[in-house]
Formats: C-alpha cells, sequence, structure tokens
C-alpha cells in the first residue's frame, strides 16, 4: 500500500488539488445559491445595474 | 443610531455618480433612464462622520405612482422616514427638474438641494443664483459638480447638519387661496391618521386622489364623501380636474422662481451636443450612423486590433508556452497518462480555448464602455424608438437590450421598468438576441476558424440579433398575447462629454475580470465533466478510458440528439454536445469544442488553431451553428432571470420554446437555402425551409387583427 502510494504520490496530489479546486468551486456556487445570487451571471457586479436586486441594500463594491 | 440621508432627483442627473463619489462604491452609471431600479446603500466616506448612511433612489420626474422608480423612491422617502433629503437637480435643466423639488419639500423632510452640473451651467454662460434660489425654496442649496467632485463634500455635510438638529422642512410655496383653503379641509381630516411632518404631502396626494394613498389610508365611505366634496367644490370654482390645477400651480410657482433665479445667456446658440445629434439623431442618417458605428465596433473587436493579440494568446500563450511547459513539468513528476490528458486536453483545451479570447472580449467591452460614456448609447435608444414603435414597442425596450450586450441576465431584469406587461413579457422574449459577452468566444472562434477572419461574420452576428427583435416584434405583436399600442417612451438625451478614461478602463476591466472568473469556475467545472464524459465509456462490456472520443459516454449521448440537428447541417455529436453545454454558459460551447477537438494538443503539433474544427463545418453548416447558438435558448442564468421576471412558468417556457424554435428556424433556412444556392441539391429539408419562409413571411406582413387591438385597448383601459 506505501508503495503504491510512494510510486503514485504525484497523481494523488494533484488529483487530490483538483479536487480541491472543483470542491471549492462547487461550494462557492451552493452559498451563491443560498443568498439568491446568480451562480454563472456573466455580469461583475459593479458593472451590473440591476446588483441591487441580487444584493439588496448594498451600494459597497462587490 | 445611524444617520440615513436619502438622494433623490430626476433620471440622469447625476444621483449615481454623486452616490460613487460620497460613498467610495463603484456602482453602475448609465447615460439612460432607469439604470438605477432598486435603492442602494452605502457608507458616508467622512472622517467626521462615521454613522452616515446615504441611499441612492431611482431617478424620478415626480412622486405620482406612474412608474416602478417611483413607487420605489416614494415608499423609501413617505416609509422609511430619511433623516435628510439631498434632491440633485440638474443645473442645465433647472426648471424641469424644480417640478420633483417642489414636491420632495411637501413631505417634511429635511432637504439640501445640489445643483449639479455647474460646470455645465457656466460653460453655457448661463448664471443660477444660488441664495436666492434657496430663498425661495427655504432650504440650503449649494452648487456642485458630482463627476468634476466639487462642491459635494459641502452638500453632504449641510444635509449631516440638517438630520441631526432635526429641523423639518417648511416650503415656501403656497398655493392659491380655494386649493390652499381644500387642503385645509383635508388636513384636518387626516388629523388622527397621519403624523405631522407627512400631513400636508398627504393631504396633496388625497386632494390629487392618488390610487396608492386613497388605498394605503382606507377611508370610509362617510369620509370619503366628505373629502370628494371638498375636492369637487374646489375643481368647479378652478374649472379643471385637481390633478391638473395642482400641476399648473406647481408650474407657475416654479416659473417665479427661474426668472428671479436663473439668467439665461441672451444668445443662445446652439450647443456641440446639439449640433452633432443634428446629425447622429437625424431621421434618414440615424439608422445608417448606427449600422456603421455597430460595425466599425465588431469589426474592429473581432477582426482587426482583437484578433492579432488573441491569435498571439492563442498560438504562443495556450500553444506554445503553457502546454508544453505544463506536459514537461506533469511527465518530470510521472504523473499518469490520463491525469495528463485531463490536465492538457481537458482544462486548458477548455479553459485556454475560452480565455483565447479574451482579448478580443477587452476591446469590445471598451468600445461599448465609450459609446455608452460619452452618451451615444442613449441615442441609440431614441433611434430605436422610431423603429420599435412601428411595430409596437417602445425605445424603453431597447434599454435591456442594451444592458444586455454586456450580459443578458441584468439586461432581462432591466425590462422590470417597463409597465405594460404585454410590452414587459416581449422585451423579455427578445432580450437575449442581442448577444452578450459570452457569445463573443462562439462568434469569434466561428469568424476566425471557419471563415478566416472574414469582415462581415461578427458584425452580422450582431446585426442577425437586431433583425430577430424586430421580427420577433413583428410577428408577436400581431397576436393576441402581446396586441396592444406602445408606451410613450420620454428620454431625455444628456449632453456629449469626452468618455472619463478612468470609468471606461474600470467598466472594461470589470466585465473581462469576471469572464475570466467564470472561465475558472463554471468552465473549468464544465470541461472537467465533458473530460470524463468524452473520455471514458463502456467497450465490449468494461467500463474503461476509451481510445477514440466516439466510443465515449458523451458520444453516445451526442449521437442520440445530434440527428435532430442534421437539417441544419451540423448533425455530429460534437456540435450537438456543444451547444447543450451552452445552456450552462455560452461560452461552453468553445470551451466543449476546445476539448473535444484537442485545442492544446493541436497547439502543439504545430498545426493551425482549430485546425481539425474547421474540417467539420462547411462555410454555411457554421454559420448555422453560429445563428443558432446566438439565437436559441440562452444560459440556465439567464433562464432563472427570465422565471423571475416573468414570474410565470408558462411565460417562461414560451420564451424558451420561442427563442428556439426561431433559432432553429433561421438556422434552417440559413442552411437549406444555402446549399441549394450553392447547388448543392434539393431535398426534404429544402422543401420545409421553403414552406418555414413562406409561413415566416405571411406571420410578418399579415395585417394587424383589428379585434385582437381592440381587446388589447379593452385591458389596458380596465
Amino acid at each position: 500500500m506505501l508503495q503504491y502510494i510512494a510510486n503514485h504520490i504525484a497523481d494523488i496530489i494533484i488529483v487530490a488539488l483538483l479536487l480541491a479546486a472543483v470542491i471549492g468551486i462547487i461550494a462557492g456556487m451552493a452559498r451563491k445559491k443560498a443568498k439568491g445570487q446568480s451562480i454563472s451571471c456573466g455580469c461583475g457586479c459593479s458593472e451590473c445595474p440591476s446588483a441591487s436586486l441580487c444584493h439588496p441594500g448594498k451600494g459597497d463594491k462587490e | 443610531m445611524p444617520t440615513k440621508i436619502a438622494l433623490a432627483g430626476n433620471p440622469n442627473s447625476g444621483k449615481t455618480t454623486l452616490f460613487n463619489a460620497l460613498t467610495g462604491s463603484n456602482q453602475y452609471v448609465g447615460n439612460w433612464p432607469g439604470v438605477t431600479i432598486e435603492k442602494k446603500e452605502g457608507r458616508l466616506r467622512s472622517d467626521t462622520h462615521r454613522d452616515v448612511t446615504i441611499v441612492d433612489l431611482p431617478g424620478i420626474y415626480s412622486l405620482s405612482p406612474y412608474t416602478l422608480e417611483e413607487v420605489v423612491a416614494r415608499d423609501y422617502l413617505t416609509r422609511e422616514n430619511p433623516d435628510a433629503i439631498i434632491n440633485i437637480v440638474d443645473g442645465s435643466n433647472l426648471e424641469r427638474n424644480l417640478y420633483l423639488t417642489t414636491q420632495l419639500a411637501e413631505l417634511g423632510i429635511p432637504m439640501v438641494v445640489a445643483v449639479n452640473m455647474m460646470d455645465v451651467v457656466e460653460k453655457n454662460g448661463d448664471k443660477i443664483n444660488l441664495d436666492k434660489l434657496s430663498e425661495k425654496l427655504g432650504c440650503p442649496v449649494v452648487g456642485i459638480s458630482a463627476l468634476k467632485r466639487s462642491g459635494i463634500t459641502d452638500a453632504a455635510e449641510k444635509a449631516v447638519e440638517l438630520a441631526n438638529k432635526k429641523v423639518p422642512m417648511i416650503p415656501r410655496h403656497r398655493f392659491s387661496d380655494e386649493i390652499e383653503q381644500a387642503l385645509a379641509s383635508i388636513e384636518e381630516l387626516l388629523q388622527d391618521k397621519v403624523d405631522e411632518k407627512h400631513r400636508r404631502w398627504t393631504a396633496i396626494k388625497v386632494f390629487e386622489r392618488d390610487i396608492k394613498v386613497m388605498e394605503r389610508m382606507a377611508f370610509d365611505a362617510a369620509l370619503k364623501d366628505r373629502i370628494e366634496a371638498i375636492i369637487g367644490k374646489c375643481e368647479t370654482e378652478l374649472d379643471d380636474d385637481a390633478e391638473s390645477i395642482i400641476t399648473n400651480e406647481r408650474y407657475l410657482y416654479i416659473a417665479s422662481i427661474i426668472k428671479d433665479c436663473y439668467k439665461r445667456r441672451s444668445n443662445v446658440k446652439m450647443t456641440a451636443s446639439d449640433k452633432i445629434d443634428r446629425i447622429v439623431t437625424n431621421r434618414w442618417l440615424a439608422l445608417p450612423i448606427f449600422v456603421l458605428v455597430m460595425f466599425c465596433v465588431y469589426f474592429i473587436s473581432v477582426t482587426t486590433i482583437g484578433t492579432w493579440v488573441t491569435d498571439w494568446t492563442n498560438d504562443v500563450l495556450f500553444g506554445e508556452i503553457i502546454p508544453p511547459a505544463v506536459e514537461s513539468f506533469l511527465s518530470s513528476i510521472g504523473t499518469a497518462d490520463w491525469l495528463q490528458s485531463l490536465i492538457l486536453d481537458g482544462i486548458i483545451g477548455g479553459v485556454g480555448a475560452v480565455l483565447g479570447f479574451v482579448p478580443q472580449m477587452l476591446v469590445l467591452f471598451l468600445f461599448l464602455a465609450i459609446l455608452e460614456d460619452c452618451g451615444y448609447m442613449a441615442r441609440v435608444a431614441f433611434i430605436m424608438d422610431r423603429i420599435f414603435r412601428k411595430f409596437g414597442l417602445s425605445g424603453k425596450s431597447f434599454i435591456p437590450m442594451l444592458i444586455g450586450s454586456g450580459c443578458g441576465v441584468p439586461g432581462i431584469m432591466a425590462s422590470r421598468t417597463i409597465e405594460n406587461d404585454r410590452d414587459r413579457r416581449m422585451t423579455i422574449t427578445v432580450t437575449t438576441f442581442i448577444p452578450c459577452g459570452a457569445k463573443l468566444p462562439i462568434i469569434a472562434l466561428i469568424s476566425g476558424a471557419l471563415f478566416g477572419g472574414a469582415w462581415w461574420v461578427a458584425p452580422s452576428a450582431y446585426f442577425a440579433g437586431i433583425i430577430a427583435i424586430i421580427c420577433s416584434g413583428i410577428i408577436l405583436k400581431k397576436t393576441r398575447l402581446f396586441s396592444g399600442d406602445p408606451a410613450p417612451f420620454v428620454m431625455e438625451l444628456p449632453p456629449y462629454h469626452r468618455p472619463v478614461a478612468g470609468n471606461v478602463l474600470r467598466s472594461m476591466w470589470e466585465r473581462a475580470w469576471s469572464f475570466i472568473r467564470k472561465a475558472g469556475t463554471v468552465i473549468l467545472l464544465c470541461t472537467i465533466v465533458i473530460w470524463f464524459a468524452s473520455n471514458f465509456g463502456i467497450v465490449n462490456g468494461r467500463f474503461i478510458m476509451v481510445e477514440d472520443l466516439d466510443d465515449g459516454f458523451l458520444a453516445k449521448l451526442g449521437s442520440l440528439i445530434a440527428p435532430i440537428f442534421a437539417p441544419l447541417g451540423w448533425g455530429f455529436w460534437e456540435a450537438a454536445v456543444a451547444t447543450l453545454t451552452g445552456l450552462v454558459a455560452k461560452e461552453s460551447v468553445v470551451g466543449t469544442l476546445g476539448v473535444l477537438y484537442g485545442f492544446a494538443e493541436v497547439a502543439e503539433d504545430g498545426q493551425e488553431i482549430w485546425g481539425l474544427l474547421a474540417t467539420s463545418f462547411t462555410a454555411l453548416s457554421a454559420y448555422s451553428f453560429l445563428l443558432f447558438n446566438l439565437l436559441c435558448a440562452p444560459c440556465f442564468a439567464a433562464i432563472g432571470a427570465i422565471r423571475r421576471e416573468m414570474n410565470s412558468g408558462k411565460w417562461t417556457l414560451f420564451a424558451i420554446g420561442y427563442q428556439t424554435l426561431f433559432a432553429y428556424v433561421i438556422a434552417l433556412c440559413i442552411y437549406q437555402l444555402g446549399s441549394l444556392f450553392a447547388g448543392n441539391g434539393f431535398g426534404i429539408g429544402t422543401v420545409v425551409a421553403i414552406l418555414a419562409v413562406v409561413f415566416f413571411l405571411y406571420l410578418l406582413f399579415r395585417p394587424y387583427n383589428e379585434r385582437n387591438l381592440k381587446a388589447a385597448t379593452v385591458r389596458v383601459n380596465a
């Protein structure tokens, strides 16, 4: 088992990094969705005239 | 207790510019009405006042409840009781702006009038006597330039001072004796119902028979009769209806203020803006100029300057630098082949393919920001009003489309300022026909890889969107669902000014950064899923990593839906799957093609980037693919926005169904009739396309149904 891990340590690290990135992205999207924000809206909030609808009551730069 | 100061004023008077200057926010500043459709809050940047909140309200012309903006602003002012109001007034349009000032003064809330654009007033040679204006209005008046940030601290300081002192605003304006008598009687009747601060304003609104105020007050029948008797008596005496009586008196008062406080330069010359507008908004020249401008914008962005940088990004950065470097690193640490393939073909291939188009996007966003900032885009809404009105929509419907050229989501949301339900639904349905930023990579890919950067492809994508909107407008307006006269559209054209470099660059970067961020999140996820689904499959009953992508799961799934697109000329699974992934985000179309056609690998082999893709399409099928992907159902984010704004599952389905059907018919006709003219034979597809064209022309040119128009008029009146 240890030998297998030693042989594939590069693969394990890279897969772990990729998984962390994917989980981070999905968690971020879930957080946005829970807040009622659009998860794939293509506009930057400060460039969006409707930003106040996603972030009611906030004027500060997102 | 935090102090709340509301910013109120006419559309385009500079409220959001002042808000940004006072709070250090970066809120979007648009050069057309309806940009601010909800209130925004920010903290005042001040060393002395730490707990002051500035509230930016939507631009309004009056406190009547006719538009969504007026309702939002009025509800805030009358129900949430801000501690003070800064009424921002456009000094170059003083007379019209003071109409709202007279109404705000009646609210009883401490108020400061900030006369904006004083630099323009001075440049025009006009003079405003601010002291006299203050004396006439009964509140402090400060001259400011929000853009140049002069006088804004003074205005804010005065507002905070008034808010802290809590001295109610007592309007100097008195109506004629008959009206004052009537108002006094109504105020007496309201004594137990409304607190003293708001009593005069409520009495005036009751006198005007304001529907919302009457609803809120919920008078009993006896009280209603007494109020009606008071109003009726005054109307008989002054021989006019109550609302007009109040409006006329306000204008008489404003005229007296202007006479005493405002001196216009005696020899009024045409301003530079007026001179430019004589040409740019000319009845005959306006449209050709608009076409020329947008042609240049898309041509330069996609075909010239943008392409030079994009070629470097694709050929060198994502061709010669990143893939070989990553590959040699992965090989040196002994990474497995499948993992190398995932990173090189999947992630770099997919995300790199999308990021490769960032330079073109930067150039496009730069041009759009310049056009917005200098004031031309506001003229476009005015120009389009003439055209849209012919098929029953107003220029107000073009504003969501202008916003939608950045991203469809805020474009769809902006449609909520359209009061008429039928017009709003129709605007939502057609807004995403305008190519948003996310569709630019598709346009650039097809233009560059399949048409060799032909000059007409990119601009034609924009104009195809405009034509689709106009044709849809004509067709839908003739149906019972959408018939009716267009609502009036009033907008003032802001004077042209030199674009502010900071604003333009910030706007360009914000949009591009958002695109890059999306490539690193949604698109990245999408490319990983696409890579796994295309590289794994079941062969001879075993789940394995396939050697030929045609054996993968994605190929099997794509092959099921590909026949649907065969009549459009691209009935192969790669194109079908790419179109489907466009629902996640439109950039994914390019990302998917990058993964499936080995964007990174091809470059590494020294072949022309996208060379393999070019062998799968003909010119006709490529253009049909482009048009279908531009016009069909938008991404899920935009579909979600449609669902929210339509507030109906049925209407959402209608919008998505209409867009997809429309896109299918257009792509079908382009491919089938194009093939016929190119001498590729006559088949069943050609017959269907000819029938579709005939039916389309019938829908376009059939007369308006008088019965539908009458029914719509009755609905509106009811």
